[in-house]
């Protein structure tokens, strides 16, 4: 792990940040480097991110939160319109659900 | 991510297999389409169902697209196989493989399967056709519109798509006209080397054949009937060219079902 990163918390606040600087990293390459995110931020619309680029992010999810995180899974369960209009808050809500279920368990 | 080298590309590979301390049951191979596809239309779709259901799933991008190199040259349908080819040999898959193919990743797919009958298992081929003069003459139709309509005339074509098809779709025709600009794809693929019904016939093992019942490509399914030995198709009312995105679980269910229903016969040593 990148000793740089802070430790993992299941809270909104700790993933959010999380997230925000994983997307920063894919927009990089966009030459994208002040996109504003928040709760309410799209991946399609505000980021333009096509379908790769979260293949991408659930590598980087993976390397952040181990198996805990299941992006691709959680997208499968989706229909193509929800996906389209997927927001980074519920991707949020999802993280912290999974952190604090494997906790549990 | 992970790229593999085969020598002669760089190719975005991922995979997903059955829950830890699982031994995959076999190894199915994920093949997607032409220009706007990526591995990513496996990935969020059946690709985690296969994987629980303790399939070893490979996916890839293919050259070109997604995260894979994008040479300038190179783009006909031979040297796709040769690419498919290629990265079982550098993954080290050496048995028998499930083929996926999407679309156009169905008749590379069904190349492959022609090439080496032994080592393909079973073919499930979405909205895909083998490779024939005729196949070879409509998709040189559909890639001369998007050279001259799309890549040549840009902002036009894409205004037309934005106010027609919405923003994602326009952002997709914008990848597929740079892909096309930058490479010999679109002159490639029509001038491919296509199979001859011998060729054809022997593919030997189980194919499925899945089609949107409103798309035009239910016209091929007599073609596959008189030339395959076991054949077998399904059609989704309702449904176009896109079936495998927009019905995932009923297109992956089939497949599964196949890929079941052959494996679990090899595992009982029945052919």
């Amino acid at each position: 792990m990148n000793p740089t990163e802070p430790e993992v918390r299941a809270d909104e606040e700790a993933v959010l940040a999380d997230l925000a600087r994983m997307l920063r990293t894919l927009l990089e390459e966009y030459g994208d480097d002040d996109a504003e995110i928040g709760m309410s931020t799209t991946f399609n619309r505000d980021l333009e991110l096509e379908s790769i680029d979260l293949v991408t992010l659930a590598g980087l999810l993976e390397e952040r939160y181990g198996k805990r995180v299941n992006f691709a899974e959680f997208l499968a369960g989706m229909e193509f319109d929800e996906i389209i209009e997927l927001t980074v808050g519920r991707l949020v809500e999802y993280v912290v659900w999974s952190l604090k279920a494997t906790e549990a368990g | 991510m992970a790229i593999v080298d085969t020598g002669d590309i760089r190719l975005h590979v991922q995979r997903m297999g059955p829950a830890e301390g699982r031994t995959p049951l076999a190894t199915v191979v994920l093949v997607h389409g032409l220009l706007t596809d990526s591995l990513a239309s496996y990935y969020f779709t059946v690709a985690p169902a296969f994987a629980a259901s303790g399939l070893d799933v490979v996916m890839y991008d293919l050259r070109g697209h997604g995260r894979s190199g994008r040479p300038a040259g190179g783009y006909t349908l031979d040297h796709n196989i040769d690419d498919l080819e290629a990265l079982l040999d550098r993954l080290a898959i050496t048995g028998p493989v499930h083929l996926v193919g999407n679309s156009y990743g169905g008749t590379i797919a069904f190349g492959y399967a022609a090439r080496h009958p032994e080592r393909t298992a079973s073919l499930s081929l979405i909205e895909s056709e083998p490779a024939t003069a005729a196949w070879a003459a409509k998709l040189g139709g559909i890639l001369h519109r998007v050279v001259t309509e799309l890549a040549r005339n840009e902002p036009e074509a894409i205004a037309w798509v934005t106010a027609n098809h919405g923003r994602n779709t326009a952002r997709l025709a914008r990848g597929a006209a740079r892909l096309v600009r930058e490479t010999s794809l679109g002159r490639d693929i029509p001038a491919s080397r296509v199979l001859t019904e011998d060729q054809i016939s022997v593919v030997r093992c189980p194919v499925l054949g899945v089609y949107g019942g409103d798309s035009d490509m239910v016209e091929v399914v007599p073609l596959k009937e008189t030339l395959l030995a076991d054949y077998r198709s399904v059609v989704l009312p309702g449904h176009e060219h896109s079936v495998l995105v927009e019905a995932a679980g009923t297109v992956g269910g089939h497949i599964l079902e196949l890929i079941h229903s052959v494996s679990g016969a090899r595992a009982a040593g029945v052919r």
